[in-house]
């Protein structure tokens, strides 16, 4: 017999709550995982996204609500290429609209001629050519969602496109991209003349002091908007700390309720084991250690929610992330921090729930204790 | 060598002053001696077995041991821990853990080691004719055999004292004499003063000191030791 048998044998010995109350811990730290991980994946999705699309640096509104709210005067792309070390700068139009009334899709619009053209790897058909007249080259998982080949049509923002070619990329987003040129996109959306953010290419071999030296350039170049590389980019917007600040709030209320579904289970505990608690005073044993054992008690329960709800929040990222409504926008991202994090709250959910059970057994009168039987 | 334990003018009250459990009693109890405290239900004579080893706190007067006041929860832990075990009327045993551990969850923390612990109750519990019978929990167990598991868990820390409340009230004639036997043998053989508190007269007779109680007083027997041993010798 060791330390741990007691709490033990008193966990198992009512076998359902314990259960039950370890659930509650899952599903909060399953929550906790899932809804961080979901709305972090989100941003990583689309800041890596436009990154992987070519540029090296990103010109958008500053503080701008969401991505597809930013909004750019299309005539700074001049004075924007005129900065020295510039190789390029490619408008680009973002928008998130239903394919054929179906699945999200994020539509980019770049402009004929685009550098950003020339990094798309095509696993069938072309890049839309100028006689096109509303041509459009999918991602290939979003294709295969829709089951899509060339030469199928495909509506978006309430138009009929014509599918030309069908291109593999490595971040979801772009798996899950339409790419069509902007003025047709401009016109779709109302937006001619604007951009939703430049796309900045620099000359090659880059090196950390050029691209600092070109961003203090570009941010001169444009007054008023943002200069920044993709992770930069994804942070900026106000939209991703929202959802983060509703994501922690759930949480935190979440991990709440856990700790006082805890203290509900240790309280009755305490209030039925009375008796046991009155042996374990007469036998000797301080307060402190009876105050342990509870806690123990919370903490075992906490620690096999906190791991049973890891992986259950793991599943539960992967299974919305594919979800019709959500594929293509959102990706499970989980980080060692994320898992630290989740960690950390089931470890003191535990014995914070456990806490005033265990004052409460400290104070017991052993022997109005043992006549408790 | 001065007494074991004492109470000094214990009082106590229940219910703001209105019930008198125990009024005035002063009451020591000599290093290896036993004695039985006798008195009709209601007398106070548990109250007074609880007020002795700090498992209930007095509303007047003090608790001696070895000649100090003890005072509060955590010290009167440390008293029983090391010094002093049970035997309850109704077995107190932990219903979860079996009858090794039941004797082993009183060292936990005064014995290091899980290995000296089990080797330390399966030596009691085979002594006390239960070494076949280490590994039932208690709901498997006959009465007298719930009993002497509590007596080997009394034991497992070596005490100076062993306090009995009503130790055979829940078992047959044949198990109450086999229980007396093993806690009086041991009185005898270890000098580990004995506090037993029973209404059966027969029990009674076989401490050396008997004590009767009334109404919360002491009415009858000698209040210490010492009397005792000028009175009649010490058993």
């Amino acid at each position: 017999m060791n330390e741990l048998t007691l709490p033990l044998r008193n966990l198992a010995g009512q076998p359902i709550r314990t259960f039950l109350t370890t659930l509650g811990i899952a599903v909060a730290i399953a929550g906790y995982v899932a809804l961080t991980g979901l709305t972090q994946g989100v941003q990583q999705n689309f800041a890596g996204g436009i990154g992987d699309q070519g540029g090296d640096l990103m010109v958008s509104e500053r503080n701008s609500f969401s991505i597809i709210s930013s909004s750019v005067p299309e005539e700074l792309g001049p004075s924007l290429k005129a900065v020295p070390g510039v190789a390029d700068v490619s408008g680009t139009l973002i928008n998130i609209a239903s394919a054929d009334n179906n699945a999200n899709i994020v539509i980019s619009g770049w402009p004929d001629g685009s550098f950003l053209w020339q990094g798309v790897k095509l696993a069938s058909g072309r890049l839309p050519q100028p006689s096109d007249e509303w041509p459009v080259v999918l991602g290939s998982t979003i294709a295969n969602g829709l089951q899509k080949k060339v030469g199928d049509t495909v509506e978006l923002q309430f138009q009929d496109f014509t599918v030309v070619g069908i291109a593999d990329f490595d971040s979801v987003l772009n798996q899950n991209i339409a790419l069509v040129p902007l003025k047709k996109l401009q016109g779709l959306l109302g937006r001619e003349d604007s951009v939703t953010l430049f796309q900045v290419r620099l000359d090659r071999p880059l090196d950390p002091q050029k691209v600092a030296v070109a961003k203090e350039d570009l941010q001169k170049a444009a007054p008023g908007n943002q200069v920044s590389d993709s992770e930069e980019f994804g942070n900026s917007i106000r939209f991703f700390s929202l959802i983060r600040a509703i994501a922690s709030t759930v949480s935190l209320v979440v991990m709440a309720m856990a700790a006082l579904a805890i203290a509900n289970t240790l309280l009755m505990a305490v209030t039925e084991r009375t008796f046991e608690i009155g042996i374990l005073a007469s036998l000797g044993w301080r307060p402190v250690r009876i105050l342990r054992l509870i806690l123990v008690e919370g903490l075992i329960m906490s620690v096999v929610g906190g791991i049973i709800g890891l992986g259950l929040g793991i599943l539960a990222m992967d299974v919305v992330s594919k979800a019709g409504v959500a594929a293509g926008l959102m990706e499970p991202y989980l980080t060692s921090g994320i898992i630290v994090e989740a960690i950390l709250a089931a470890l003191l959910a535990g014995p914070i729930g456990a806490l005033y059970p265990a004052w409460r057994a400290t104070r017991l009168v052993p022997a109005e204790a043992l006549r408790r039987t | 060598m001065g007494p074991l334990i004492e109470l000094v003018h214990v009082r106590r009250e229940f219910d703001g002053g209105r019930i008198v459990a125990v009024a005035d009693v002063s009451l020591s109890v000599e290093h290896g001696e036993s004695v039985a405290i006798i008195g009709p239900s209601g007398s106070g004579k548990s109250t007074v077995l609880n007020l002795l080893c700090g498992l209930d706190q007095p509303s007047g007067g003090e608790v001696r041991f070895e000649g100090k006041a003890v005072h509060g929860p955590r010290a009167w832990a440390e008293v029983r821990a090391d010094h002093i075990g049970f035997v309850f009327q109704n077995f107190c045993l932990i219903p979860t853990l079996t009858a090794k551990e039941n004797v082993e969850v009183a060292m936990l923390g005064r014995i290091a080691g899980a290995a000296k612990r089990a080797e330390r109750a399966v030596s009691l519990l085979t002594s006390l004719g239960l070494g076949e019978r280490l590994h039932l929990k208690p709901m498997k167990l006959s009465g007298g055999e719930r009993q002497r598991v509590a007596i080997a868990r009394a034991l497992a820390n070596e005490p100076r004292l062993i306090v009995a409340d009503e130790p055979t009230g829940a078992l047959d004639r044949k198990s109450a004499h086999a229980i007396m036997d093993i806690l009086t043998g041991l009185q005898r053989d270890t000098r580990t003063a004995l506090v037993i508190v029973t209404h059966d007269r027969e029990v009674a007779d076989t401490c050396g000191r008997k004590i009767e109680m009334v109404d919360g007083r002491i009415v009858n027997g000698p209040a210490t030791g010492i009397v005792h041993a000028v009175a009649g010798g010490a058993r």
